[in-house]
């Protein structure tokens, strides 16, 4: 192997590993235990099969001096106006952005699940 | 006015993913909001003419037509090629009071509740526990709706309490498009609902036992079941054990049911005499590919309920990649032989923990099972007395033909008076293999034949059974039905064909029906037999 193919397969490694570490992420879903989720006919493969997800994917801008965010819970997809699951996605690209921007830019991934509506 | 929108689709799938199936029309009801029609009643006979404008769409289109709940079932009797509707959200209650009760009741009044068909198990539960009363049992878990439950015979593992279906005690159906097609039935010999609250929802009353019975596991093919009446009890609690026990010890049980005379003795469940305490609820695990001499059982005892006792959900569930177990299962279809080495280093997520123990009402004890990707399950009916050595005959087929990406419980049922119900035995010792769906390879049989080969060997043993409707199975297997239930499935043909006009008998059945042979609506037998009498109300 020449120096040039393992500098190339080092670059190769280095890309690789800086994807796996800001694609790494963990999950945590708050559950509760009473009601139903919305049910809906959805062609998904995750734990939101058959429920009717709400997703919230995106970079709020914010500054230094914010503290708390507040996220209204829209109407529509959510009758009941009512809770039954919220999963927060913590990524280290987001922890990154949060750092470099000074707060300015909040990566946020949240996905969440209304309660079905009791006639 | 209740409200569908039509979606016009070109397949359909189980939750689990058993399909795909072909399908034109997804149809999906909504009911009138309470604030334009506040009586429950009122929305639920709005709704009921809604579901026959549906029924007479597809009957002038000359197609089928076909509810379905939550989608739980592996095998496709919940499929209809041509309209499926999906009745999730028809999840009325409707309540049931004192002068709304047959005076010939033999039920205790505050234990009576109707329930839309739409309800899921975990919806009835609630409504039943803000009253302080609880289903008898449920499956495994809470997600299927009340009217697949009892449709496909959804059990649990409670030996002297039997099936969902087996705590139904009325059912209201539209069995057509016209104004008199909606009946409500009833046992004669054990009336529930008073004539004044079945004029309420426009309907014509038939109490008959043998109908009712028929009618009860319908395979969906009795008409749409828009309601369902069924007999509560007041709240308990469920005490839970997870030992691990010595094979022989139950494996004895499984097959005596005797546990008084068992040396499985849990400290704080024996009687007065010092024997064991007969358990509410007994289940046996069984990992086939290690030969050990002690299996996991998990038992339950009940108790009165009494506000005080810890919540019992009081554990953080962690999940396993699900790519990890894509990446097993593609390693499995190469090379079957690593599959017994998969399962034993996934026991832990798959196996309660041993010496685990909680307390809590059925509704927490049996609560969510998410979905989990793709997966199959068989499941086989024995006499309880031939528990053993059915299991030794499945366990030899999945080690020699084997190995497949699954493992073995054992859950036992009281019988059920369903006339197509597979809890037919007195203890009907359910065999159920679960487990990650696999692709058919060179080295790995498909699930068809896994499934095949199970009947075979069954049958060459001379051990009877049935197959849970909703599981996978070989549903083309040779005379299957008959084999299964004999005389009881020409019954069950004879009240269905007496119930529906020849024409809706068409539109309520499926692919599934004609496979196992329960469709045919021509057979000279049946036309021979089909008497007015067999569907009269025997009881004003």
């Amino acid at each position: 192997m020449t120096i040039l193919n393992i500098n190339s397969f080092r670059n190769k490694l280095v890309y690789l590993s800086i994807l796996l570490l800001f694609g790494s992420c963990y999950s945590v879903r708050l559950v509760s235990t009473n009601g139903a989720p919305m049910p809906d006919q959805n062609d998904r493969d995750d734990w939101y099969r058959d429920k009717k997800v709400i997703v919230l994917d995106t970079v709020i801008k914010a500054n230094i001096a914010i503290d708390k965010i507040t996220i209204p819970v829209k109407r529509l997809g959510c009758e009941s106006g009512k809770l039954f699951s919220v999963e927060y996605k913590d990524t280290f690209g987001g922890n990154l952005l949060y750092l470099f921007t000074f707060g300015n830019k909040r990566k946020l991934k949240i996905k969440y699940v209304c309660m079905k509506p009791e006639n | 006015m209740a409200n569908t929108t039509s979606h016009p689709k070109t397949s359909w799938d189980t939750l689990h993913k058993n399909g795909p199936f072909d399908l034109k029309l997804l149809q999906i009801t909504q009911l009138e909001g309470k604030a334009n029609i506040p009586s429950a009643i009122d929305r639920y006979n709005d709704a009921a003419k809604e579901i026959q404008n549906l029924i007479k769409e597809a009957r002038d289109n000359n197609e089928g037509f076909r509810a379905y709940g939550a989608r739980w079932s592996m095998s496709s009797v919940a499929h209809q090629k041509d309209r499926m509707h999906y009745n999730s959200y028809m999840n009325l209650d409707l309540p049931i009071f004192s002068d709304d009760v047959h005076q010939a009741s033999s039920f205790e009044k505050s234990n009576l509740f109707f329930f839309q068909c739409g309800n899921t198990i975990k919806e009835i539960s609630q409504a039943l526990g803000a009253h302080g009363k609880s289903l008898k049992t449920s499956g495994a878990s809470n997600g299927q709706t009340i009217a697949g439950c009892i449709s496909t015979g959804v059990h649990g593992s409670a030996l002297d309490v039997g099936s969902i279906q087996d705590y139904v005690v009325g059912l209201n159906l539209i069995t057509g498009p016209n104004p008199e097609d909606i009946v409500y039935i009833e046992r004669h010999t054990k009336p529930a609902l008073a004539n004044s609250f079945i004029q309420k929802i426009n309907s014509k009353v038939i109490r008959n036992d043998e109908l009712f019975n028929a009618a009860l596991v319908s395979l969906g093919s009795f008409g749409f079941i828009h309601g369902v009446v069924l007999e509560a009890e007041d709240r308990f609690l469920l005490k839970r054990y997870v030992k691990k026990i010595n094979k022989d010890t139950a494996l004895k049980l499984a097959k005596t049911m005797d546990f008084a005379a068992s040396d499985f003795r849990i400290e704080g469940e024996i009687d007065v005499n010092g024997k064991p305490k007969r358990p509410y609820h007994y289940k046996v695990f069984i990992n086939p590919y290690i030969d050990d001499d002690q299996y996991v059982v998990e038992a339950m005892y009940k108790k009165p309920y009494t506000s005080r006792y810890p919540d019992p959900f009081n554990t953080i569930e962690k999940s396993v990649y699900r790519d990890l177990i894509y990446l097993l299962i593609k390693i499995s279809e190469k090379f079957p032989k690593r599959i017994p080495f998969f399962i034993k280093q996934l026991q832990k997520q798959i196996l309660p923990d041993v010496n685990e123990e909680s307390l809590g009402t059925l509704y927490e004890t049996f609560w969510d099972a998410p979905y989990q990707g793709p997966a199959f399950a068989c499941s086989f009916g024995v006499d309880s007395k031939d528990s053993e050595k059915a299991l030794k005959v499945l366990i030899d087929l999945t080690k020699k033909e084997g190995p497949i990406p699954g493992i073995y419980a054992m859950r036992f049922v009281k019988k059920s008076e369903a006339t197509l119900a597979f809890t037919k035995f007195p203890i009907t010792c359910m065999i159920e293999i679960d487990g990650v769906l696999w692709k058919k390879s060179r080295n790995l049989m498909s699930l068809k034949e896994f499934s095949k080969r199970m009947i075979q060997v069954l049958q060459h043993n001379n051990i009877p059974f049935t197959i849970h409707w909703g599981k996978n199975s070989d549903w083309g297997f040779p005379g299957l039905v008959e084999y299964m239930y004999g005389a009881r499935a020409k019954e069950w043909k004879k009240y269905r064909n007496s119930l529906l006009s020849k024409e809706m008998a068409q539109l309520f059945s499926n692919g599934f029906l004609d496979t196992v042979g329960l469709s045919n609506v021509n057979e000279e037998i049946e036309i021979e037999t089909l008497d007015e009498d067999l569907i009269a109300s025997l009881l004003d």
